[in-house]
């Protein structure tokens, strides 16, 4: 497959927390990351802090391992900013893999690993970040929203295997065997879902 | 298999879910199936955005502050550019760190983190050495790596070959049951090299390599052996 280009992201009609001028936005932020403008990833963290955490928190269902994740990953994004490639994804879309990728890597450490401790602490010591960008905001909740709708109304075959797949990390022997279907079930189910949630993004 | 079974697996494809075995004959038959690969790039942007789906939780306000502070003190590129001298210094302890890093301020502030990382692992009181031997591609090679569970690992090497164009070393904490990159290394003009590094927390390293890969480094080790030590 050829690399997966801006336009073709951009022409997908997905507006899911980033639109063109936000993606220039971000590009413009991690070329000055890379300089060595740490102000840069402060605005970095707080475009995508949020997502970012809240992707930790629905994969661990834990704050304290959610907190840990996001700034291994932008002390990651600090470091490699230079290596980063417009081409391969979006920098929301960059950010979000490697948050997902690590906490996965902790969902398997902890399962060899007694329990982690509560996280009551971190929940008592929440507060509310500044407000993030309204305009960002709007545009994001709009494509958000679609997005979660048509994620409800998939059958629950295709949601469990794509919340298996994507959220606990599981391999598709192990979705196949959660969901007492063959192999070739899971995948089916798995690309027919992907295409109807596919198809609610680029709705108007 | 033929497009229909193929296009099956676009979805496991972006998921990342297929067999080795799979993924090389959907890789395949995307180079000659345009609609294939038109659907794999739209799937792609499915699964980019799944994530952005959970239900929305606010982080605490400290993590922002948090995440700054880290970055000053983390360099953002390793084993580059700095003088070995101060690296053996460092290693060796045998001389203030903090007072050159105060020197260094403002003008190297990439070393100075280099430095604080390094004095930061080698003061953890769960340090240990481990020295590496040159490999049959450079037997007048040697290294020294000091690791700490918490604080990561910091490595030092002499007498390496200049690298062929196209090729970096990479440096290996090798445990168990897998390899974990700790970065590429380029050595200077006489053949020094200093990185330091992150552990992924719960690493048990078994021995310390160093390899030579093509730029950019590997997810694995394919090339030579230049050092090896075990732990």
């Amino acid at each position: 497959m050829g690399p997966l280009l801006r336009q073709d992201i951009a022409a997908a009609g997905l507006a899911a927390g980033s639109s063109v001028a936000e993606r220039d936005r971000d590009l413009d932020t991690i070329r000055r990351m890379a300089g060595g403008d740490s102000s840069a990833l402060g605005e970095l963290y707080d475009r995508h802090g949020r997502a970012m955490y809240s992707l930790g928190c629905r994969i661990l269902s834990d704050a304290a391992d959610a907190e840990d994740v996001v700034q291994e990953v932008f002390s990651q994004a600090w470091r490699q900013a230079s290596r980063y490639d417009a081409q391969r994804a979006s920098v929301g879309g960059w950010l979000l893999m490697m948050t997902r990728t690590r906490s996965i890597d902790r969902l398997r450490a902890r399962q060899v690993r007694p329990a982690a401790t509560g996280d009551v602490e971190a929940t008592l010591q929440q507060q509310r970040d500044p407000s993030p960008d309204p305009e960002a905001e709007a545009v994001t909740t709009d494509a958000v929203a679609r997005m979660r709708r048509a994620f409800a109304e998939l059958t629950e075959g295709q949601r469990l295997a794509i919340e298996l797949a994507y959220f606990d990390g599981l391999s598709q022997a192990d979705i196949a065997e959660q969901l007492r279907e063959p192999l070739g079930t899971v995948k089916t189910r798995i690309r027919s879902g992907l295409l109807k949630l596919r198809a609610a993004m680029v709705r108007e | 298999m033929d497009h229909e079974s193929l296009r099956e697996l676009s979805g496991a494809y972006a998921l990342g879910l297929l067999t080795h075995a799979e993924r090389r004959a959907f890789e395949a038959h995307l180079g000659t199936c345009a609609e294939c690969t038109q659907e794999l790039r739209e799937l792609t942007v499915v699964t980019e955005s799944l994530g952005r789906m959970v239900e929305p939780r606010d982080p605490p306000a400290r993590l922002r502050e948090q995440i700054l502070r880290a970055a000053g003190a983390a360099p953002r590129q390793r084993g580059r550019g700095t003088p070995f001298w101060l690296l053996l210094a460092a290693s060796l302890g045998l001389m203030a760190v903090g007072g050159y890093a105060a020197l260094l301020r403002g003008r190297v502030s990439e070393t100075e983190a280099t430095v604080r990382h390094t004095e930061r692992i080698l003061a953890a009181a769960d340090v240990k050495r481990v020295d590496l031997a040159g490999q049959e591609a450079a037997p007048g090679a040697s290294g020294r790596a000091f690791w700490s569970r918490s604080h990561g690992v910091m490595f030092t090497a002499s007498g390496l070959p200049a690298l062929p164009k196209g090729k970096v070393y990479q440096l290996w904490v090798v445990t168990k049951s897998v390899p974990l990159s700790a970065g590429l290394l380029t050595p200077d003009g006489s053949g020094h090299v200093m990185a330091v590094a992150d552990m992924p927390p719960g690493v048990e390293p078994v021995a310390v390599a160093v390899t030579i890969e093509p730029e950019g480094g590997v997810p694995s080790p394919t090339g030579a052996k230049y050092l090896v030590g075990l732990v």
